[in-house]
């Protein structure tokens, strides 16, 4: 049977990452793929924790799948990336709430050649936001 | 789903070769790569009936695993594989009873 407990992303290291894919097809005990992985076996056991998979036979002892368990890593990498996405006009990256931010009252102030200076207000917490572009024009300004 | 029990016994030769060998850490993960192509091709099937396999070893080396390797790292991994087998021979007389020793000394052999 298989268990999930929590599903948040786990912090891997890039030498797990690396050492992963090369996990047998084969069930190993935690304390195994922790020596294959060469991590301590409590690191591996708060992964199990976290929604790696594993299961537990009549005797409950834990057993996890190389293969899968390899997938699942590899899905912990992917899951930690943050979704880029290019600024849109009157956009800024708000260092407060850490994310995008439509910019407030924003003003326009050259700089040098097509380099000019976007700063603004954050909507959520009313921060600075600043922002360099290029070729500025009345575009940049958020409507309204 | 591969042999535990193969595994189990690759695990005992490393540390094995790491104590009595003092094999350094880089040449025992060396191993461990090498003999993870014996398990593979080893299966779910015990290493003692190995013999009885239909292709050999280096056969399944220039079938399955990327074509990169050039000879010398065949050769190697061949080696390592021959100096696992020669080890289980002699610790688990029962099992490997039924491999020859002559045919473990040609599995360093690559068939053209």
């Amino acid at each position: 049977m298989s268990e999930n407990q929590n599903n948040s992303n786990c912090r891997i290291s890039r030498n797990v990452l690396i050492k992963a894919p090369g996990l047998l097809p084969m069930l190993y005990r935690p304390r195994e793929i922790a020596e294959d992985l060469d991590v301590p076996e409590t690191t591996l056991r708060d992964w199990l924790n976290h929604g790696a998979p594993h299961s537990r036979d009549e005797s409950n002892h834990i057993w996890i799948h190389g293969k899968q368990f390899a997938a699942w890593v590899d899905s912990q990498r992917n899951a930690r990336k943050k979704p880029t996405h290019k600024l849109e006009a009157g956009e800024g990256f708000c260092m407060r709430c850490n994310a995008i931010v439509k910019i407030q009252n924003a003003e326009i102030r050259p700089i040098k050649g097509q380099l000019s200076h976007l700063k603004g207000k954050c909507p959520n917490c009313g921060g600075i936001v600043n922002r360099g572009i290029w070729n500025a024009g009345s575009s940049e300004l958020p409507q309204g | 789903m591969l042999d535990r029990q193969n595994y189990l016994k690759v695990k005992l030769f490393l540390t094995y070769s790491r104590k009595v060998h003092e094999r350094s850490l880089l040449q025992i993960s060396t191993d461990f790569e090498h003999l993870k192509i014996l398990l593979v091709w080893a299966g779910s099937q015990p290493l003692g009936s190995m013999h009885a396999f239909n292709n050999n070893l280096s056969d399944f080396l220039s079938q399955k695993v990327e074509k990169g390797l050039d000879q010398a790292d065949v050769q190697s991994i061949l080696k390592t594989n021959q100096r696992f087998l020669l080890w289980g021979k002699a610790m688990f007389l029962v099992e490997f009873q039924n491999i020859q020793l002559n045919w473990i000394m040609k599995i360093t052999t690559i068939s053209e």
